[in-house]
């Protein structure tokens, strides 16, 4: 029996796949489904119980065992109401990027290894090196398109050290759910997920409505300071939003910043408007794959740093900033070589050098005179 | 057109068939999962069929080609009536079972009494109001004592489903209201003005057993198209002299303003045939299942002597068409995938329970462990259902047993290999 790998199962095609080619590969495979937290509402639709039937329909046809590990507590802990709790606080968070670092390599890694495993495995698009030295890197996926590094950020380096991305070398999605008709997997057709896994098509406004008492605002243009309408709380609005702005015609109008205290919605008609541009940007709560001894090495150099999944690798450098009250290289400022779209904070900013994903940070603020 | 005409085998095969000259890598199709859903009968389906088209009329509009419309309708409900043994204004038309059980619900005032493994239609609409749930013996059946034991002055409705879905057991529902009459007889005398029915859910019985409304002597009672070859979104609620019915849906006031809404004419026509063939097949057809039944549970039985059949022993208090094994250990969600790829479709209980991942009720209820109750398939034959289905069902499930079995290296006690 080759070595023990638990492989989370999402129902999706690529851990489908991950399972097969980990099978042929010799590993022994554990399947594990994670329940995660799902919302009884009309009109959200929570799919886990037809993801749980599509991965042990898998797994009978691969003839491996599927447990299923309850992580709802962690998932609504970590995920959900951090994710209402930024929101609230006038954030964008991004919890793709939580669930990643709590639930998949944090709570279900754990109990994996607890257990006995020598791996873990999932179907994220991304590629693990180790160097001579035995240290773990983070490489972004060969199908640049699907390249997932942009969530892995938070995770540490020693839990890559053992994770097994089964998939991160294939060149496309398509040869994907090629490979998995291929082995009769059955899921082949299923469509990609996007968006948050428990919203689903609801989307997070009507989520966040739920939870959240709504507060009439004013709406503001940025340059005169004018009242153009009346909005129904600051903190269902990002920068850059268009759409969701009553202001009852007119030109098109993008919102600039949002203040949650003052509840107020600042926008513009203007896509040059310098407040929709910046130079540089300041995270806090930066981590470090390499740890963050690593970080301090990395300032000067010529990096690249993207603010969105799959978006572009924009050149940058990266500074750490002294900050006594936080751990050692967790606030860092961003530099561009160009005038950048800001950012809306609570977002994540992924720092590479080439290929390897170093680590990132959250978005704090963008600044800087990005006029053009 | 008399039902009678229609009572024989070769009317039977309505159920979807493999194209023909399938290859022999296309499994068979064999469907045994008539307890969640049946399909209609071709009489059903050819006398519904006028009325989607030509004779599309409202039957509360005017004019002689809608009075015709209406008098169809009432036709249908007349024969319904006669299928159950009521009179026609005692019938109120639905859309489905489900809401039957609501209406029989809002007809009562005060307590419900209803049992532990009801359907979760009947259940919900306990649970949303004072109600008591009386606790049924192993083999699902409820006590009448236990039943008596639970009225006191303030219940208003006892409400026990005839025939069991998930187990397939019979309910001593004449026995209970027997129970329901002696109480309403102690009120009379202790001068107790509140009055108390007796409701049934016959959906899952209809065409096994009978539904005569008199010999069972409840005073309300929900019927399904859907389980006996109709319609889906179609039933009826038949209410004695005397219950009043209060409505749930309001409007135009149809079905004597119980439930208002322009009436599924169509639906209903095709009812009153699927429940008249239903009814006039019903000797033959509950022998011929039971003799079917018997004989996939003794070759399962034979092959995993360990496995458990749930519900009770006797011929008479089970449904003809259903078998309820569970082989512990196993996870019966397995199996229904390793079925599902042979072509065998089978429940794990009620869909909605086996959607969740949660322990059926229902098996909760009987006092089943857990690693049973994961391990259990609810196989339903049905109309079209052959001995040579039942053999090719009994080999598939013996394979996939034995799979599963090798996959988690359980010997099972006294597996002979074939």
């Amino acid at each position: 029996m080759g070595k023990r790998v638990y492989l989370g199962m999402s129902g999706g095609v690529d851990s489908a796949l991950s399972a097969a080619l980990l099978l042929e590969q010799g590993y022994d495979v554990h399947a594990v489904y994670m329940r995660n937290w799902s919302r009884d509402l009309p009109g959200f639709k929570c799919t886990w119980a037809d993801d749980l039937a599509d991965a042990e329909r898998v797994c009978v046809t691969l003839g491996i065992d599927l447990a299923v590990w309850d992580c709802e507590r962690e998932y609504k802990e970590t995920v959900v109401d951090y994710l209402v709790d930024a929101y609230a606080r006038g954030y964008t968070p991004n919890p793709d990027v939580m669930c990643n670092q709590t639930v998949k390599f944090g709570t279900f890694a754990e109990r994996a290894f607890a257990e006995g495993a020598d791996f873990v495995a999932t179907g994220h698009y991304a590629r693990r090196t180790t160097d001579d030295a035995g240290a773990a890197h983070l490489l972004r996926a060969a199908d640049e398109h699907k390249d997932q590094t942009y969530f892995l950020w938070r995770v540490a380096a020693d839990t890559f050290a053992r994770t097994i991305f089964p998939v991160g070398d294939i060149a496309s999605k398509a040869e994907v759910r090629r490979m998995c008709a291929e082995r009769g997997l059955g899921v082949e057709r299923k469509p990609d997920s996007d968006g948050i896994c428990f919203i689903g098509p609801v989307g997070i406004r009507t989520f966040l409505l739920d939870t959240l008492e709504r507060r009439a605002g004013d709406v503001v243009e940025w340059e005169t300071g004018r009242v153009l309408g009346r909005h129904d709380g600051a903190f269902l609005f990002t920068v850059g939003q268009r759409k969701g702005l009553n202001l009852g015609g007119g030109p098109a109008r993008y919102v600039v910043s949002t203040d949650v205290e003052k509840n107020v919605v600042y926008v513009t008609a203007d896509r040059d408007c310098p407040a929709l541009w910046c130079t540089s940007m300041e995270l806090s709560d930066a981590r470090w794959i390499g740890g963050a001894e690593r970080a301090a090495e990395l300032e000067g150099r010529d990096l690249l740093v993207r603010t969105r999944h799959t978006g572009e690798l924009a050149p940058a450098r990266v500074t750490v900033l002294d900050d006594a009250d936080a751990a050692p290289a967790s606030r860092v400022r961003i530099d561009f070589a160009e005038p950048r779209r800001t950012v809306a904070p609570g977002q994540s900013a992924v720092v590479y050098d080439g290929l390897e994903c170093l680590g990132g940070g959250i978005i704090e603020r963008s600044s800087g005179d990005g006029a053009r | 057109m008399s039902a009678a005409d229609h009572d024989n085998a070769a009317e039977r095969s309505v159920a979807p068939r493999p194209a023909g000259g399938a290859g022999a890598d296309a499994p068979r199709r064999c469907y045994l999962d008539y307890a969640a859903a049946t399909p209609m009968a071709p009489e059903a389906v050819s006398a519904m069929l006028p009325y989607l088209s030509e004779r599309f009329e409202n039957p509360s509009a005017p004019y002689a080609a809608a009075r015709a419309v209406r008098a169809d309708l009432e036709d249908a409900r007349a024969r319904l009536a006669h299928a159950i043994g009521a009179r026609a204004d005692n019938v109120t038309l639905t859309a489905g079972a489900t809401e039957a059980n609501n209406l029989a619900f809002a007809a009562a005032e005060g307590t419900v009494v209803t049992i532990a493994t009801e359907h979760e239609s009947t259940l919900a609409c306990a649970r949303a109001r004072e109600h008591k749930i009386v606790g049924v013996g192993t083999d699902g059946r409820v006590s009448p004592a236990d039943v008596a034991d639970a009225l006191d002055d303030g219940v208003g409705l006892v409400s026990v489903g005839l025939a069991n879905g998930e187990i397939g057991c019979i309910q001593p529902v004449r026995e209970i209201a027997r129970v329901v009459a002696a109480e309403r007889e102690r009120r009379l005398e202790a001068g107790i003005t509140r009055p108390i029915y007796l409701h049934t859910d016959a959906s899952q019985a209809a065409g096994h057993v009978s539904v005569n409304v008199s010999s069972l002597g409840c005073d309300l009672m929900t019927l399904s198209a859907a389980k006996v070859y109709g319609p889906k979104q179609v039933g009826l609620l038949w209410a004695a002299d005397g219950v009043e019915l209060r409505p749930l849906v309001r409007g135009g006031g149809q079905e004597h303003g119980v439930r208002s809404g322009t009436e599924n004419v169509a639906g209903a026509v095709a009812f009153a045939v699927a429940l008249e063939l239903a009814e006039a097949a019903r000797g033959v057809e509950s022998r011929r299942l039971a003799a079917l039944r018997d004989d996939l549970e003794r070759r399962l039985l034979r092959e995993f002597p360990w496995a458990r059949v749930t519900g009770p022993r006797a011929r008479k208090l089970r449904l003809p068409g259903l078998l309820h094994v569970s082989f512990p250990g196993l996870e019966a969600r397995r199996l229904v995938i390793g079925l599902e790829r042979l072509g065998v479709s089978v429940g794990t209980g009620s869909a909605c329970a086996a959607s969740r991942m949660r322990v059926s009720h229902v098996l909760e209820a009987l006092g089943v462990p857990e690693e049973v109750a994961a391990g259990s398939l609810r196989i339903t034959l049905g109309r079209p259902t052959t001995e040579a289905d039942v053999d090719y069902a009994a080999s598939c499930i013996c394979r996939v047993v034995r799979e599963e079995m090798v996959r988690l290296g359980i010997g099972g006690p006294a597996t002979g290999e074939k």
